[in-house]
């Protein structure tokens, strides 16, 4: 029912709570695979409340290992956290859109060092969203308000840059998303142009991925991309709240709406709150109803199981893929079929 | 010196009152079409832009989601300060007023937000059909009961408020009435009852966030027996005793005073109705026949209310108290910082709430007293004080315009150019000759004060922001 | 403008987000209590126990001085019946003193208009935070509402003294003309009683002093702001400020830990100050919050309950322990929350009773018997 043309990756589990502290996420925005095995999910927190912004550690399995990161715009904290990348090291890259930093925190979760500050010359940031290492394990940071994208050692130097505002190939108009692809290559989801742009690992524009549209094929403000090692394009189309996968030639293969279940820690509140499992039990989780729009924002605040906001798609060495959905707090994870 | 004429005070007049009010460069591009081009475009606006919901929804994750208490609000603002339809949402915070439905029996934004955009939706239409989506509202559902209103077992909470508050006014039905009108609107209630009640209830953010809710008829929970409602029988649902409703000239008298009240001139609260006759007896008598002669429709009443005399005389204007929405809004509009989505929009709303006015949660069932009521030594304290620093931070861009303007053709070098300048620049189009010669004065004194011409202008900004004018529309 | 001398002064400070009184007044006894709080419980060794059954959290160590010094009455099991565990109903039940339905009028804003009856001193009431909580508002009364003391006042962000005393005084002739209209002279009438108050209340700290040293947490510079307007003997009579968040879902141990260590300090400040000033057995304070939360937690806190302890401490207060502390066993629990066994009405109606000296059935909004804790 949720799967078209083939089944490409199917459901596996959701992990994931609404929590404003510990154990769980807060209007999580992306989710970083460490290389050792763990998942480190930033929550954004909701604006006016301090708590809630972490990054969450935690496994496969839906073990909890702690939290580090807090708001505020000292060392170590975050605003408006928007992306995150692990390097080989274990330690983390955070982007911050509000105070236009990218702080680093080391493999313990302490505050490393940070570097940004406002402005559109070389270097500097204007709403740093998206980030992902390149092949050569430099950080590539989407600069969204200045509609490019630019590449830094660990350590913040400015190497390079590409890209600039506009709707033809190669241009971006408020970019989110970035990954690099096994063999080098840049993709970067072309948030208001609706579509995902290749690039070489230098910045060549090389590909664009998707229209705008509703209908199979067709993006709406996509969020996120991830690669997998045959070229395989799997795309957060954030606006359409759904993933999409397109073949290396940009053909269409798969569109998931989203099938999330209990995780084992909303089971864990279930079981203690027991009025509230036994409503739940008798409710008809996903009724028919008709829509005043054709913006599947709507049905999505309406059925739980749906994908509502999702910010992130990442995948793994093993081709799982993690959807990280902000608007309910959880990350849904797919199998290869 | 500009000096607005009297077309442009009418047509300033008007944008306050359908709007948040206008700066000079967008009143000097409303007065070449006129102010009936004006009216006309107000009611049937084309090509609409606004900060759209993508952007907010990227931005602020907590406006696109579940929504806490504070987030509507500021998600509501964001559409008030860059519509380019500003009746709309004038519409919204109208029927905002009178259909008052509050966070602490929800406690879920996205709720209410959805029942503000139902008022863009409808609030400029017809009434009847208004009212039905109001009985459907889930939001609306909740906050008086009717998910409790049951065959066999009403709840009359839904149906007393829609007759005495929302259409005909106490007096023009009788107890009988209410409890025949509850039992049309049996059945009528919201999905999944039990667990979204249940998690009103407790807050429950859990476990994925809150689930949205939606109108369900239960025929089987609906009373199909005979009723007699205002001398009609028959086995009355709830959409015909809306009919029966709108077909009251109570109700038409209703509606049309709480529009005079919104758009003209106050009235006192609408307990005191009964008791009180209208400032203005055959503005209503107007209104009311507009209210038939166009079968109900709203925005045909508005068209003849912003066409009277009693509207544009000049007797109204700056006549009524800014609610702090429109007051917050209009600063905003005149300050250009939202030029995208920002963090700051949640400080900004956050102001209105200081000053007395917590859009979607309002005190009570009978929404927010106007008026001066919406005076008191702390609010007026907060609303001088967000006037005065928003309209002298130069950051602001649109600030920054207006300094750039008011020098840029020496208007700030004479004391009586400046004041005048400043008063228009800020939409102020008419003022008493007391407080001119107030801010005349001030000018004169500052200069031997403060000699840099940005300063100069930016605390005149600041003066004009403490009138009692700016702080009336 | 000044009040009678030793006119009695209420404070209420707001625990805001639902404070677990089962971590803050523990049953170290009782067998259930470590059963049903397997991860978010105090131990029996670090309970700072106040009788055979109960004792404080750890972090409460200048409350339990003061408990020991007999100042401090302890309210348990206190709610109102059918209880709502949404933040903001059950916070507006509280507010108003009304559970079965919506008002928007504020005990405490009813007490002041008792106390003040035609508005005449306008900072009768002073909230210290920003916007005015409904516990406070009721028509027609005058309550200033406090962001930060220094301050305070109008155009406080015009850097150029000179230029400010010249817009206050545009202000004061814009507002002190006799108005083209009444809506005009009522605004002019407030603007002026908002300079005036402004005036006042900046002039607090001025004539203050004191040895003692606020810890710096926003809640114990409220404390010290009220302790300034105190001394200022403004006739002052209701205060209010409030902490939070107290919502603790999880991470409980330490963030609740953390919460109490800040209130509990700042308490200790205060009452030290009040002494210092000779003001502690002219003072109460209640502390509040508007709801417990569950009896079992959810392995590393607790979600929304019912019932509650609250506190009035203060130099005339009867220490003690009012009310009886819930059972635990599951057959008296309601919904897996503690039952509370008396309505915080009672509490509303003692204070306006018999410490301000009101008549307690409009404020309390009904009669209720009364507690002991004041004479």
């Amino acid at each position: 029912m949720t799967t078209r043309t083939r089944q490409f990756m199917k459901y596996s589990h959701t992990i994931g709570l609404s929590t404003m502290s510990g154990r769980g996420f807060y209007y999580p925005v992306d989710t970083a695979i460490g290389e050792d095995d763990r998942l480190y999910t930033v929550s954004r927190s909701l604006d006016g409340d301090p708590r809630g912004i972490r990054v969450t550690i935690y496994d496969l399995a839906s073990e909890y290992f702690g939290t580090f990161g807090e708001s505020g715009e000292d060392d170590g904290q975050m605003i408006w956290p928007t992306g995150v990348a692990r390097d080989t090291q274990g330690r983390t890259f955070v982007s911050d859109e509000f105070t236009n930093r990218i702080t680093v925190f080391d493999v313990d979760g302490d505050f490393s060092h940070s570097w940004g500050k406002m402005g559109s010359g070389a270097g500097e940031l204007d709403g740093p969203s998206g980030v992902a290492f390149d092949r050569d394990q430099n950080l590539l940071v989407v600069d969204h308000h200045n509609h490019r994208v630019q590449r830094y050692s660990q350590n913040g130097i400015f190497l390079s840059e590409f890209g600039s505002f506009g709707s033809a190939n190669g241009e971006l108009n408020l970019p989110w998303g970035i990954t690099a692809s096994s063999k080098g290559d840049i993709y970067v989801a072309d948030w208001r142009n609706d579509r995902i742009q290749q690039f070489s690992p230098d910045g060549e524009y090389l590909a664009s991925f998707g229209r705008s549209g509703r209908d199979d094929g067709e993006l709406f403000r996509p969020s996120s991309v991830a690669v997998d090692p045959d070229g395989y394009v799997y795309v957060a189309d954030w606006g359409n709240e759904r993933v999409q996968i397109f073949d290396p030639d940009g053909g269409f293969v798969q569109s998931i709406r989203g099938e999330a279940t209990d995780s084992k820690w909303a089971e864990a509140f279930l079981e203690i709150n027991l009025e509230e499992a036994a409503a739940r039990d008798r409710a008809n989780m996903e009724p028919e109803i008709k829509f005043f729009n054709d913006d599947p924002h709507e049905e999505s605040s309406h059925i739980e199981k749906y994908f509502w906001a999702p910010t992130s798609l990442k995948l793994d060495s093993e081709g799982r893929m993690y959807v990280t959905e902000s608007n309910r707090h959880r990350v849904q994870i797919y199998d290869k079929a | 010196m500009v000096t607005a004429t009297k077309d442009m005070q009418l047509i300033s007049h008007l944008m306050r009152r359908a709007g948040f009010g206008v700066g000079l460069p967008e009143l000097e591009s409303l007065a070449q079409n006129g102010y009936n081009e004006t009216v006309n475009r107000l009611l049937k606006p084309t090509n609409v832009q606004e900060m759209t919901d993508d952007l907010i929804r990227r931005y602020h994750h907590e406006q696109s989601g579940m929504m806490g208490q504070n987030n509507p609000g500021a998600y509501w603002l964001y559409k008030m300060i860059t519509t380019t339809d500003p009746l709309t949402e004038k519409m919204a915070l109208f029927w905002h007023g009178i259909f008052a439905t509050g966070y602490p029996k929800i406690t879920q934004g996205k709720v209410l937000n959805d029942q503000i955009r139902m008022f863009r939706r409808y609030g400029t239409g017809n009434f009847r059909t208004l009212l039905l989506e109001l009985s459907k509202d889930p939001a609306m559902i909740v906050w008086l009961d009717n998910h409790d209103n049951h065959d066999g077992a009403i709840n009359e909470n839904f149906g007393r408020e829609l007759l005495e508050l929302f259409s005909m006014g106490v007096g023009n039905y009788s107890e009988q009435d209410i409890k025949e009108t509850a039992r049309a609107f049996t059945g009528w209630t919201i999905g999944n009852t039990e667990y979204m009640a249940l998690r009103a209830e407790r807050d429950s953010i859990w476990p994925y966030g809150r689930i949205a809710w939606h109108f369900e008829f239960k025929e089987d929970d609906h009373d199909s027996g005979e009723k007699e409602f205002l001398g009609n029988t028959g086995r009355l649902n709830g959409d015909e005793i809306i009919d029966i409703i709108c077909q009251q000239e109570s109700t038409a008298r209703f509606i049309s005073r709480h529009m005079y009240h919104f758009f003209v001139a106050d009235e006192p609260p609408v307990p005191q109705w009964p008791y009180t006759p209208p400032r203005d007896p055959k503005a209503i008598d107007t209104l009311t026949q507009a209210y038939f002669d166009n079968d109900y429709d709203i925005r045909a009443m508005l068209d003849i209310l912003f066409n009277s005399e009693f509207f544009k005389s000049e007797d109204s204007w700056h006549e009524r108290v800014k609610s702090p929405a429109e007051l917050v809004a209009g600063i905003l509009r005149l300050t250009g910082e939202f030029d995208r989505p920002r963090r700051e929009i949640l400080d900004r709303s956050t102001q209105a709430i200081y000053m007395g006015q917590h859009l979607i949660n309002p005190p009570s069932v009978e929404g927010w007293h106007q008026g001066t009521e919406w005076i008191d030594t702390g609010t007026l304290v907060e609303r001088l004080n967000f006037a005065s620093q928003q309209m002298s931070n130069v950051e602001n861009p649109g600030v920054a315009e207006i300094i750039g303007r008011v020098i840029g053709d020496g208007s700030h070098q004479a004391d009586d150019s400046l004041v005048q300048r400043c008063l228009d620049e800020m939409g102020v189009t008419s003022v008493s000759e007391g407080t001119r010669s107030i801010l005349e004065n001030f000018a004169a004194q500052n200069r031997d004060l403060e000699n840099d011409a940005t300063q100069i202008v930016a605390q005149m900004l600041q003066m004009v922001a403490a009138t009692h004018e700016f702080q009336r529309a | 403008m000044t009040s009678p001398a030793n006119a009695k002064t209420v404070v209420v400070i707001q625990l805001s987000g639902g404070n677990d009184a089962l971590n803050t007044v523990i049953p170290y006894n009782n067998e259930h209590y470590y059963d049903l709080r397997p991860q978010v419980n105090i131990s029996q060794d670090n309970v700072l126990k106040i009788n055979d059954e109960l004792g404080f959290n750890p972090s409460m160590a200048p409350i339990k001085r003061l408990w020991d010094e007999g100042n401090v009455a302890v309210i348990n099991g206190i709610g109102y019946p059918s209880p709502n565990r949404s933040h903001f109903r059950s916070m507006d039940v509280w507010h108003t003193a009304e559970p079965d339905t919506i008002s928007n009028e504020g005990w405490l804003g009813r007490a002041i208009r008792q106390i003040d009856p035609d508005g005449e001193n306008v900072i009768t009431g002073v909230n210290f935070g920003r916007g005015l909580p409904r516990a406070l508002y009721a028509k027609d009364v005058p309550v200033a509402s406090v962001g930060n003391l220094e301050n305070y006042g109008l155009m406080t962000d015009m850097k150029n003294e000179a230029a400010r005393n010249l817009a206050l005084e545009a202000f004061s002739q814009m507002y002190g003309g006799s108005g083209k209209d009444t809506i005009a002279q009522f605004i002019s009438q407030t603007g002026l009683d908002a300079l005036k108050g402004a005036d006042i209340l900046r002039a607090a700290p001025r004539q203050y002093s004191s040895t003692v040293e606020y810890a710096h947490t926003p809640i114990a510079q409220n404390l010290k702001s009220i302790s300034q307007v105190m001394s200022a003997d403004l006739g002052t009579r209701v205060f209010y400020t409030q902490h939070g968040s107290f919502d603790t879902h999880s991470g409980e141990l330490s963030a609740h830990s953390k919460l109490w260590q800040d209130v509990s300090e700042a308490v200790g400040d205060f009452t030290d100050d009040l002494k210092e000033h000779g003001q502690l057995d002219d003072t109460l304070i209640l502390m509040f919050s508007e709801f417990g939360r569950r009896i079992k937690d959810n392995g590393a806190g607790t979600d929304h309950g019912s019932g509650g302890s609250a506190f009035v401490i203060g130099g005339a207060v009867n220490g003690g322990t009012y009310g009886e502390f819930p059972s635990l066993r599951s057959e008296d629990q309601i919904e897996g929350d503690m039952r509370f066994n008396n309505d915080f009405r009672i509490t509303y109606s003692t204070i306006a009773d018999r410490w301000l000296g009101l008549d307690p059935v409009h404020i309390a909004n009904g009669t209720f018997e009364q507690f002991d804790f004041v004479d």
